[in-house]
């Protein structure tokens, strides 16, 4: 049978700067609640595809860019969520990694706004 | 004067149902009688101050234990009929290497000069040996035989000149890649942009040879941990070279740069581009903000931009082993050579086998001819 899904309430609107990462217990699953600079909110499973690693307590960082050798851009508006182990980022918009020819997928849950709560569905 | 053609009409049948077609991407010419032949290329105060020096050697002064163990890298066996050196004959070679064992075109690149130009000559010297070796070259061996490619070897000490001198012998129709003997700095550097420049310009690939005086002499491309004590331990730590270059040419960005250019790495092995490239794509893949320019996973440069040869060959006692070993590479990055006249070169009939006949023919022929300009 499949398990009920819960919308659960895990704080206030006002509490979730962009760019900060929360994390948060929710049914015996870390999960890291983090506002993008679009205002969008996301929740992501803290476990990194790749070897497990806790990757919620990563850099959470913008996007780099080169037009040539030694040419560097930095995008601070691109939300990038880069893991703590191995270093692989990831695309906090999709969840999908970036940069890589099959790009690995973070965990997501649903997560939404009403009259100033924030509720991750899992 | 054979062509191609006649070359391919006598090739050997290697597969019994398909003909193979073999294309030599290492074959060592020497100057008859060494630097002396090159008198009539050289401005005449260059003849006498090389002369005043004594300088018309042979071959490459290396200390005693970098000599090889019987006394020379040159087969005994291939001395031109009339008791010259080694591959110092056009006419004995085609007979002896190409009409013997069916390959229909060889690249030519000399070894002694990639030893003279990188270092053992002073960067003035270097400037005009390089120009005197490739007009012997074009003018003593490509007019006999249209069979015969070469890669001109350039005065690496000094980028600028290189690229003059690529520009001024690299439109010849047998120039099919630009020798490069290698200095001790990274493939990747801006140093060699000049020279990167210059082949892009004509659609000629890079060619690097092992020159055989790594680590020996001051300027040479560094082995790790010091000096060997032995020649056969030399010979086996040289794919460090290729190693470093690769990687180098790929995370400064050079290929970016340069997007058309591709690259024909000679005797530096090829088991080791396997290992390397699982570990360049997985510290690309969590690292690649360092090098932003790196626009996509290393591997994909490999297989668009790199070939390296087949001598010296592996040989595991299972030949299914290399199999797999060369699979897990891809079939696309190998290119067939001999090495010829050398010691340990390795002929048509003994090499790579057990490989199926379509990898087989990629590694023997169509591999080479889409990277060299033939």
């Amino acid at each position: 049978m499949a398990r009920e899904r819960q919308r659960v309430a895990v704080g206030s609107s006002r509490d979730f700067a962009a760019g900060e990462m929360h994390l948060i217990e929710l049914g015996g699953r870390e999960i890291g609640v983090i506002r993008l600079h679009s205002g969008e909110l996301r929740a992501v499973m803290n476990r990194c595809p790749h070897k497990g690693a806790p990757i919620c307590r990563g850099i959470v960082g913008g996007a780099w860019d080169s037009s040539g050798p030694g040419e560097i851009v930095f995008d601070n508006s691109r939300d990038v969520l880069v893991c703590p182990w191995h270093g692989f980022e990831f695309d906090l918009g999709t969840g999908r990694e970036t940069f890589w020819k099959r790009p690995a997928s973070l965990r997501m849950y649903p997560v939404e706004e009403s009259e100033g709560e924030v509720f991750v569905t899992i | 004067m054979a062509t191609l053609e006649d070359a391919t009409k006598t090739a050997v049948n290697m597969d019994r149902s398909v003909k193979l077609r073999i294309f030599d991407c290492d074959v060592h010419p020497v100057p008859k009688q060494g630097l002396s032949s090159l008198e009539p290329y050289l401005p005449k105060a260059w003849q006498e101050r090389f002369a005043r020096k004594r300088a018309m050697h042979d071959g490459l002064n290396v200390p005693i234990r970098f000599r090889h163990p019987n006394g020379s890298v040159v087969r005994q066996d291939a001395r031109t009929p009339d008791g010259g050196p080694a591959a110092s004959s056009p006419e004995f070679l085609v007979r002896d290497l190409l009409d013997t064992h069916g390959i229909e075109g060889a690249l030519l690149n000399c070894f002694d000069a990639g030893g003279l130009l990188s270092a053992q000559a002073s960067t003035e010297e270097s400037i005009v040996l390089a120009s005197a070796y490739n007009r012997y070259f074009v003018e003593e061996w490509l007019s006999v035989d249209r069979r015969l490619k070469y890669a001109p070897a350039v005065p690496t000490q000094d980028p600028v000149s290189s690229a003059a001198e690529i520009r001024r012998v690299g439109k010849h129709p047998q120039v099919a890649a630009i020798f490069i003997p290698l200095v001790n700095v990274l493939m990747g550097h801006r140093y060699y942009w000049p020279i990167y420049e210059a082949c892009e310009e004509l659609a000629l690939p890079v060619y690097v040879h092992v020159t055989g005086i790594e680590s020996i002499f001051s300027g040479t491309p560094t082995l790790a941990m010091g000096t060997a004590d032995s020649y056969i331990e030399r010979y086996a730590a040289v794919p460090q070279v290729g190693m470093a270059s690769v990687a180098s040419l790929i995370l400064s960005g050079t290929l970016e740069k340069f997007p058309k250019l591709k690259f024909m790495f000679a005797e530096y092995g090829f088991l080791w581009v396997a290992s390397l490239f699982y570990r360049l794509d997985r510290t690309w893949r969590g690292l690649r903000h360092e090098v932003p320019w790196v626009r996509k996973p290393p591997s994909e440069y490999l297989h668009e931009r790199f070939l390296f040869t087949t001598q010296p060959c592996d040989e595991p006692d299972d030949p299914r082993e290399l199999e797999t070993l060369i699979s897990m590479l891809g079939h696309d990055v190998l290119c067939f050579s001999t090495d010829y006249p050398h010691w340990d070169n390795d002929m048509p009939a003994g090499t790579l086998q057990m490989l199926p006949p379509a990898a087989r023919q990629a590694v023997f022929y169509a591999n080479a001819a889409r990277t060299l300009r033939l």
